[in-house]
């Protein structure tokens, strides 16, 4: 596929240019990731281990569609094929009640959502008579269109595709998904699904929306109220979990905050928020690998998955930490990791494109989830690891002192080390942090890819 | 012929109900069952709408009946879980989630 080629396929529905190329690498990288975290989490704690990897792939299918597809029932089936592949892995812990319950819930929002987006799909047929994003920018771009059902039809596509970003008033399936899935189910709604859900967004309103000027202006006003309402609920909810797999639910419902005002800020002639938003993404994903990476190598070694469990990880198990002190600093958009750079380039984009206030409300919710990060961080680093650990600290605390004996050369009390993570789990979370610190300090190679990936939606930047 | 408009009201007032049906009902299978309800308003108003202006609505009406079938069967699937495991499909006993 040459640059500067575009062709579609089957009529124009699915469109295979640079974005669609880009994200389906993309997606194809998270997917290879995911794989590498659960191969040794699926082996100690998942039935049916090869439905699993297939319901992945589907769901990997599904994502690339929705990178490619040019028209509203296209995006949808592909929505669907993803979001049912991701109904099934949250419940599929099956003797968890936990998820279980995550399982119940996210499929009857998600299905609520989906039925949503459907009505407001057939509002937007029944006003315009078209389905494909070129077919509504055509009409959103003469004055003559004045339809009410068009703009309910709008709305509600927004809406529906707000339940799959997890924006705010949509977001209440998030954490209850995020804490009942099993870890590597949590990593990849947390990575693939809003990555994807994304790409849609930003395709549906680059192509469909964005030409339409002045009207375009109105919708961006209510995407970035959304962006700003996301971002604020999402950090400062996040101050008080105690749970790690739900903080990760409530922080990157913090990032979509910071993405979402990206995409306000979209414009025809203005292609650098796409370029922010897409940078955003992939360092999103890269971060949050790595942090799931690690939590998974402490949840493969103790089963636990609380804030407080994480006491001294920083003896017990270095790698790990210093993986997760890496990731969680990136997150929070310290300089030298990419975290940094990529919430530089997405707040000057907003800043540029005329919402300053938008921009400082989300310079003040990164503040704001320094806090909790650095509240993970303290547990690793600064609080001392327990002396005993499971079933053991019934025993030891019966014998008293008995514990001395067993580390002699110990003044203290022993630190429990635990195993070093996985072949793949190490691999995943080296290569990972090298990608973090790399695109942190010289960002210009995928900046470069990222140009080429935004020009085919956006070919006036 | 009937207006396209009384058509897209009656597509709005089963999507209401179904939406009233989503949030109100404690049962499981009630709940998914109201979430067909509100498919099936789409499914009216898609048909409606094509044979009022001569399009594909009828064949994206095909699809969404296809996607709302798969759909159950997962749900149901689940929910089946859920019973096996609690013995109850009541959708507030299940709180372990909190906050």
């Amino acid at each position: 596929m040459l640059p500067g080629r575009n062709v579609e396929l089957y009529g124009g529905l699915l469109a295979v240019d640079g974005f669609g190329l880009f994200f389906k690498v993309f997606f194809l990288a998270i997917g290879i990731g995911i794989i590498a975290i659960a191969l040794e989490y699926g082996k100690a704690r998942l039935q049916h281990r090869g439905e699993f990897y297939g319901l992945l792939l589907f769901s990997i299918l599904g994502m690339n569609l929705m990178a490619m597809s040019r028209e509203l029932l296209t995006a949808y089936i592909a929505l669907e094929l993803l979001s049912f592949s991701l109904y099934v892995l949250v419940a599929y812990g099956l003797r968890e009640a936990r998820s279980n319950e995550a399982g119940i819930k996210y499929i009857i929002i998600g299905a609520l959502s989906s039925a949503v987006m459907l009505y407001g799909l057939s509002n937007i047929y029944a006003a315009l008579g078209t389905t494909y994003f070129s077919g509504i920018a055509a009409a959103l771009s003469s004055p003559a269109t004045d339809n009410p059902v068009l703009w309910v039809g709008l709305a509600l596509l927004i809406v529906g595709l707000g339940f799959k970003l997890s924006a705010v008033p949509f977001h209440m399936w998030a954490p209850d998904a995020y804490e009942g899935a099993p870890l590597p189910v949590t990593a990849y709604l947390a990575i693939g699904s809003k990555a994807a859900a994304f790409a849609l967004t930003l395709r549906l309103l680059a192509e469909a929306v964005a030409p339409a000027g002045d009207r375009w202006a109105d919708w961006q006003l209510v995407i970035a109220v959304l962006s700003a309402v996301t971002m604020l609920v999402g950090n400062l909810v996040a101050l008080a979990q105690s749970n790690l797999k739900r903080l990760m639910a409530y922080s990157s419902i913090g990032h979509v905050g910071y993405t979402l005002a990206g995409i306000a800020v979209l414009g025809d002639d203005f292609a650098l928020a796409a370029k922010a938003v897409i940078f955003y993404l992939v360092v999103y994903a890269i971060t949050n690998l790595i942090v799931f990476a690690g939590l998974a190598s402490y949840y493969n070694s103790t089963g636990k998955d609380n804030i407080a469990d994480l006491a001294g990880l920083a003896d017990r198990q270095p790698f790990t930490a210093a993986v997760l002190a890496i990731g969680l600093f990136s997150l929070a958009g310290l300089p030298i990791f990419a975290g940094f750079t990529a919430k530089f380039y997405l707040f000057a984009a907003v800043a540029d494109g005329g919402f300053l206030w938008l921009a400082g409300v989300a310079i003040f919710s990164s503040l704001v989830s320094l806090y909790y990060y650095l509240q993970v961080l303290r547990q690793i680093y600064i609080e001392p690891a327990a002396p005993e650990s499971g079933t053991e600290g019934d025993a030891a605390a019966e014998h008293g002192g008995g514990h001395h004996d067993a580390e002699p050369e110990q003044d203290s009390l022993p630190v429990p080390m635990l195993p070093r993570p996985s072949i793949t789990l190490s691999a995943t979370m080296g290569v990972g942090v090298l990608a973090v610190i790399w695109l942190g300090i010289y960002p210009a190679p995928l900046l470069a890819v990222i140009e080429f990936a935004s020009s085919a939606i956006l070919p006036m930047g | 012929m009937v207006p396209l408009l009384y058509y897209q009201l009656l597509s709005a007032a089963l999507f209401g109900i179904g939406l009233y049906g989503v949030l109100a009902r404690r049962s499981a299978v009630l709940i998914v069952l109201s979430i067909e309800l509100m498919l099936n308003a789409v499914n009216i108003n898609l048909i409606a709408a094509a044979s009022y202006l001569n399009g594909i609505g009828r064949v994206i009406a095909i699809f969404v009946i296809t996607v709302a079938a798969a759909e159950v069967g997962l749900a149901f699937a689940i929910i089946l879980r859920m019973y096996r495991n609690r013995g109850t499909v009541n959708v507030d006993e299940i709180n372990l989630l909190k906050w």
